[in-house]
């Protein structure tokens, strides 16, 4: 860089246009403007269960979607603000919503050891099923939140890859667990969450170097 | 003097707005600070390559910055995230031009903004790592100086050095 700064504050000056700062009420209406259009796409191809609605619905249903939509609010927030930097920023708050997501899988394993027939009781089709659609349902939440983070100036290139990971994927796993009828703790507690380890270890590994600037 | 942290904010708010004028004024205000903030803490020749990174990111990332919060915080954040580079990028590059660094005089003002940003990050990593760090990208040792020196194998120092620019790229934003 040979040009002498004088002259780099001179140009930058001459060539200032308006910029409209980068608020958190827009990251949050773009994400939730995301799952809504996850929700209805869920909705028109698989259709919500209603038995949520009619009482069927078993508690251990309820705690595992509720955590998950949790933990990708509180990563969304996360991910959100750390477009905007600043010496001071905790980073901290999904860390306990994902240890309490983390707990599920550990809470599933009795049931799963105690059964006659582990293997049976993992159900691995309509799990595998579930983990991939609980991927696919978290396309336009990860999508959403990386154009923001391209827009702003993540400094920990790769906690934002981290969390980007566990936001969509836990907004996923959640929005397509309210269409999945299987409430049971093994299917829950593995093929729910694990969709969330996979997301965060595909943002960890695979973003940092897309969020670099 | 540089100005205060309500002066800069506000005149960081005008920029924002489309005020060239005031814009004009925030860039050398931030430009002496980051004179003052990298200093001791970068290669002396290449301070000014830095500070000008430092203005290009802060014109490219403008919008980042949010009115309703301090301005200098959000500098800092900048600045270190480019000091790093910076450091992983002397270490790739130019490692056998480095020279032993110019000791530059200093005001107590100086001390005290590197003491706050770049050497609490360093306070923070492992002190072998922050020593070869200091040695080989702060004051131009090569790796095998820095081997005799720490009495490690150069592929240890090269190791050190690689998982503490790791740790200091994850402290960015830490105040402490």
């Amino acid at each position: 860089m040979s040009r002498s700064t004088n002259e780099l504050i001179r140009e930058m000056a001459d060539e200032l246009t308006p910029v409209r700062s980068l608020r958190l009420r827009d990251g949050l209406a773009r994400v939730a403007g995301a799952l809504m259009l996850t929700l209805i796409a869920i909705e028109s191809i698989a259709g919500l269960w209603r038995g949520v609605w009619q009482g069927e619905a078993s508690t251990f249903y309820i705690l595992t979607n509720g955590l998950l939509l949790l933990l990708g609010c509180a990563a969304t927030s996360t991910v959100l603000r750390m477009a905007s930097p600043q010496v001071g920023n905790q980073h901290e708050g999904p860390r306990w919503a994902f240890l309490a997501v983390a707990l599920l899988p550990v809470a599933a394993l009795p049931a799963l050891l105690g059964h006659d027939h582990p293997v049976v009781a993992l159900g691995s089709f309509h799990g595998l099923k579930c983990m991939s659609l609980s991927l696919a349902a978290a396309s336009l939440s990860a999508v959403a939140l990386f154009l923001w983070l391209r827009r702003g100036a993540p400094v920990s290139p790769a906690t934002a890859g981290l969390h980007l990971g566990i936001a969509s994927s836990a907004l996923g796993a959640g929005a397509w667990g309210l269409a999945c009828p299987l409430d049971g703790d093994v299917h829950l507690g593995i093929w729910h969450v694990l969709p969330v380890f996979l997301g965060a270890l595909l943002g960890r590994l695979a973003l940092p170097s897309l969020l670099r600037w | 003097m540089i100005a205060d942290e309500q002066t800069l904010s506000r005149m960081m708010a005008l920029a924002q707005g489309g005020d060239k004028q005031a814009y004009a004024a925030l860039l050398t205000e931030v430009r002496r600070w980051l004179e003052r903030f990298f200093s001791r803490r970068c290669i002396p020749a290449q301070r000014d390559d830095l500070v000008q990174e430092v203005l290009i990111a802060v014109h490219n990332k403008r919008a980042t910055y949010d009115p309703s919060r301090p301005f200098l915080p959000w500098l800092a954040a900048i600045a270190r995230y480019r000091w790093v580079d910076y450091l992983r990028a002397v270490y790739r590059a130019a490692e056998d031009e480095l020279t032993e660094a110019e000791t530059p005089s200093e005001t107590e003002e100086d001390s005290l903004i590197a003491r706050l940003s770049l050497d609490r990050m360093l306070a923070q990593i492992p002190h072998t790592q922050a020593r070869l760090i200091t040695w080989v990208k702060i004051e131009g040792l090569s790796i095998r100086q820095a081997a005799g020196r720490s009495g490690q194998s150069e592929s240890a120092v090269k190791v050190n050095i690689h998982r503490g620019l790791k740790k200091l790229a994850a402290l960015t934003e830490k105040a402490e």
